[in-house]
């Protein structure tokens, strides 16, 4: 047995009778009625040769009192007098505890008759079994908050094996919306991963989906935080710091130049550029927005087809066209549909199959494909020119945040099905940047509901939940209720994390395992304070986390107000001006004025994407040389013939 | 109410027959007395003695052997041949006097550290030291002896409600005089005429009116609470029932 003496004074007693039995995983104490033990105490019970670490799972009060009646009795009937009698009855605490460890571990036994105490840091680090990760050259603790009791602050750690894999992964977080405690502990938790990642377990990045509002938008901006959150921070030696590499993706709003986000402003455009994708982008990802019976064998073939043979190759079919099509983009899909379409009407009676697909599944397929870059205008660009993620390129602890919050449903899973596809196939090829990526998202119920048709997305996730530790892609994912979201997809997040919890969703089946108490203290739970379940955590454990040090969503609106969208050309230059602040408005304006839009956004992304040290010049070459319109010179009028002919009555 | 701190003394005994030496029983007895002071509604425990004791005819004890070394040994006075009936009998009575003796113990060495009023659970003429005892009160809640017949007995017994008797002195006390008085605390109509009674007994310097008003006051308030599920509620103070519970809880 390890060196683990106390000298605390006991707090309680283990008490066990024939119907109140201790067993090697949950006993009974006493303790006076004033003590520091709450629900979810860590304790300690010494017994000769054993000792056991509990943590509080509920608690129950009684007086020596036979029936109700005896006390209406003994006030004479009047409730005024109970507070005055001259003696208080004998009362009793008694709490029930359920065994964290016990030390030897073998053989497994009741927990003994001894004396309760409350669990110091040592004890607590024994308790959660952190001993085994949070010491050593290989130590492989990440903080995640303060376990709190009885004036002792002690911090509290997850194994990384555990949480962003190889042994397990994932994290879900439950709780009610508004108290910003799902957000914040995310960010809290982001934050210690990228200051505590061990650098024997290599690279990690983040890519975080923000669904609604400013939420996310402002990682990289300091929040204000208080003395009590800064003493939390050095207590699990951490510092308060925003994020230091944050990038931010808007896709554009319809016009093709104003970006769908909150974070406008523009002085946080340097890192907020974007998410433009082509045909070739979506296409892979058909499936998602088509709903499972569009999706039939027979279109999928068709789709195959244009993938394999027409989007991004040369077509030659001198039936349709002379000239061969090259697809790059919606619009040159839509004229090869055309083409294909004119030619069977052409045909007239028997033109229903044009290379073995029939007119109407080829209609089919134009339609919904169609329809993508109508609903997703904005992310999905007619022109050809994408701007995409940094694939490749992720760094060591950054971040990379899509903001979706402003696309149609449709366009966000779109978003969500390609970014969390190409991460893993990055991933499984090993040149991403990283080696691990933990995968933000929020509103998990609508992704990977309980019920409903099983989407692309759904299976994806799924997919991501029970494989996607092997190759370092950990799903961090939130939502109001568990009990809607795929069991499957929360049954494998390694850790669960929950915050404040709606009191009709602690009565479904899922938490049939915590006890009454528990559950009361996970319905009025604080702001900042958390349950977690961790594998190495044979029970529920709450701890306390600080505030984020990064400027919530509504502190970021107020300090950084967005952007009023802007007439085209003033847009063009304030993307510009995010590459060059020196890039002088009217300049651009000059340079875009009597340009075609399409023109303008093709120059802009080339630009973009280019990075050069002249965004300006680089930008006014890449417009192309003006065509100067040359005035038609007046042509002379024919004068009219003017031969008098009296006796024409025709004639003028 | 009390005017101050205040505390309960009471005594309990358990005894068991663990053998015979030949038809001489051996009785192993337990006792036990407590006092447990009151401050602030709340009750603390501040003397607590407990004794073993084995209590049988000498013959029997010598029979015995070491068996029950460690125990007080009580003989009982073997004049007469032994008979397990009568033995028994005797033996109780040991133990009855072995209690009393350690309650009267226990509540001087209280005194040797308090001033407090104590209430203790039966006669003060135990001892002479409690019947002179200024802040001590004994409540006797048996009524086997009557301290009047006739006319004046039926208006002891049929004493109302939060009323209290005229103070007087018992009559046959053994070792010490005391003042008594009766008192109700509970109506007793269709019940039996003992129901909620009470004798209070003083050190004689406290038969007067007006303290006997006074403790009548506190001791009528001691009602609440009730000292169910014990089946004398009516007349046992919750004081009192607190220290037999944290005697019986240690046995």
């Amino acid at each position: 047995m390890p060196d683990i003496m106390t000298s605390a004074t006991p707090v309680g007693r283990v008490v066990a009778t024939e119907l109140k039995p201790s067993t090697p995983h949950q006993f009974y104490f006493w303790t006076a009625r004033e003590s520091a033990v709450g629900i979810g105490a860590i304790i300690r019970v010494d017994a000769p040769g054993r000792i056991v670490f509990a943590v509080v799972t509920d608690a129950a009060a009684y007086s020596d009192l036979v029936t109700p009646m005896h006390a209406v009795l003994g006030a004479d009937g009047d409730p005024a007098a109970v507070g005055l009698e001259p003696s208080a009855r004998a009362e009793i605490r008694l709490y029930l505890a359920s065994v964290l460890r016990q030390i030897p571990e073998e053989p497994l036994q009741p927990v003994p008759l001894g004396a309760v105490r409350l669990a110091s840091d040592d004890d607590v680090v024994l308790a959660l079994r952190m001993d085994g990760y949070t010491v050593g050259e290989r130590a492989t603790g990440i903080p995640v908050g303060v376990y709190a009791a009885g004036g002792h602050e002690s911090p509290v750690y997850l194994d990384c094996d555990f949480l962003l894999g190889p042994e397990a992964a994932h994290l879900n977080i439950s709780g009610v919306s508004g108290l910003a405690t799902k957000t914040s502990a995310v960010e809290f938790l982001l934050s210690s991963i990228f200051q505590t990642f061990p650098a024997h377990k290599g690279s990690v990045a983040a890519v975080c989906f923000n669904v609604k509002g400013p939420d996310l938008c402002f990682l990289d901006q300091p929040g204000s935080i208080g003395d009590a959150d800064r003493a939390l921070y050095a207590r699990m030696g951490l510092s308060p710091e925003p994020f230091a590499a944050v990038r931010y993706f808007a896709p554009h709003k319809p016009d093709g130049v104003n970006l769908n986000t909150l974070r406008t402003h523009e002085a946080l455009s340097s890192n907020t550029e974007p998410l433009v994708w082509g045909l070739r982008e979506v296409l892979d990802f058909a499936e998602v927005v088509m709903n499972r019976d569009d999706v039939d064998a027979k279109a999928d073939a068709f789709i195959d087809f244009l993938a394999e043979r027409i989007v991004g190759h040369e077509y030659h079919d001198d039936l349709l066209r002379g000239k061969p099509f090259c697809v790059q983009s919606f619009a040159d899909l839509e004229e090869f549909f055309r083409a294909i379409f004119d030619f069977m009407e052409a045909l007239g009676k028997g033109g229903e199959v044009w290379k073995t697909h029939h007119v109407a599944t080829i209609r089919k397929v134009r339609n919904r494909l169609s329809n993508i870059s109508t609903r997703s205008k904005g992310l999905v660009t007619d022109d050809g020119v994408a701007n995409d993620l940094p694939w490749g390129r992720f760094t060591d602890r950054s971040v990379q945040v899509i903001d979706v919050a402003g696309l149609d449903p449709l366009a966000q899973d779109l978003v969500f099905a390609r970014v969390v596809s190409k991460l893993r196939e990055h991933l499984e090829r090993r040149d991403l940047g990283v080696d691990h990526v933990v995968v933000f998202v929020d509103e998990l119920n609508k992704y990977a509901p309980a019920e409903g048709p099983d989407t692309y997305v759904r299976k994806m996730l799924l997919d991501l939940s029970e494989r996607g530790r092997y190759l370092g892609l950990v799903l961090f994912s939130a939502q109001q209720f568990r009990s809607q979201v795929q069991r499957r997809v929360v049954g494998n997040a390694g850790t669960s994390v929950y915050g404040r919890m709606d009191m009709d969703e602690l009565a479904t089946p899922g938490y049939a395992t915590l006890s009454p108490a528990t559950k009361i203290k996970l319905g009025t739970l604080p702001k900042g304070e958390l349950m977690l379940r961790h594998p190495h955590f044979t029970q529920p454990i709450f701890v306390r986390f600080p505030k984020p040090a990064v400027m919530t969503g509504r502190e970021g609106v107020e300090r950084f107000p967005p952007a009023h969208d802007l007439p085209f050309a003033d847009a063009v230059a304030r993307q510009l001006r995010g590459l060059d602040r020196s890039i002088s408005a009217d300049a651009i304006r000059a340079a875009v004025d009597g340009r075609r839009e399409l023109d303008v956004r093709r120059a802009l992304a080339a630009t973009r994407r280019a990075r050069p040290d002249d965004p300006a010049a680089y930008f006014v070459a890449a417009l192309g040389r003006r065509v100067t319109a040359e005035p038609a010179a007046p042509r002379r009028a024919v004068p009219t013939l003017r031969r008098p002919t009296p006796d024409d009555p025709y004639g003028p | 109410m009390w005017p101050e701190t205040v505390a309960f003394l009471d005594g309990t005994q358990r005894a068991e027959i663990v053998g015979y030496a030949g038809v001489a029983p051996i009785i192993l007895a337990h006792i036990a007395a407590a006092v447990r002071e009151r401050t602030g509604r709340v009750f603390r425990t501040v003397v607590t003695e407990r004794r073993s004791l084995v209590v049988a005819r000498q013959d029997a004890l010598n029979a015995a052997g070491d068996v029950f070394d460690g125990f007080d040994r009580v003989v009982i006075a073997d004049a007469e041949a032994s008979h397990p009936a009568r033995d028994l009998r005797t033996a109780g009575r040991a133990i009855d006097r072995a209690r009393g003796a350690l309650e009267v113990a226990v509540g001087l060495r209280y005194r040797t550290s308090s001033g407090a009023w104590l209430v203790v659970d039966g006669t003060l003429s135990e001892s002479p030291a409690w019947a002179d005892d200024a802040r001590a009160v004994g409540v006797v809640k048996s009524h086997a002896t009557l301290p009047f017949s006739g006319e004046e007995l039926e208006r002891y017994l049929r004493l109302p409600f939060g009323h209290r008797t005229s103070i007087f002195a018992p009559r046959s006390r053994r070792v010490a005089p005391v003042r008594a008085w009766a008192l109700r605390l509970w109506p007793w109509q269709d019940r039996d005429v003992f129901h909620g009674l009470i004798r209070v007994e003083v050190a004689p310097a406290n038969g007067t009116p007006e303290v006997a008003d006074d403790l009548s006051r506190w001791l009528l308030a001691e009602r609440a609470p009730l000292s169910t599920p014990d089946a004398r509620w009516d007349r046992l103070l919750y004081g009192i029932h607190s220290v037999g519970q944290y005697l019986r809880a240690g046995s």
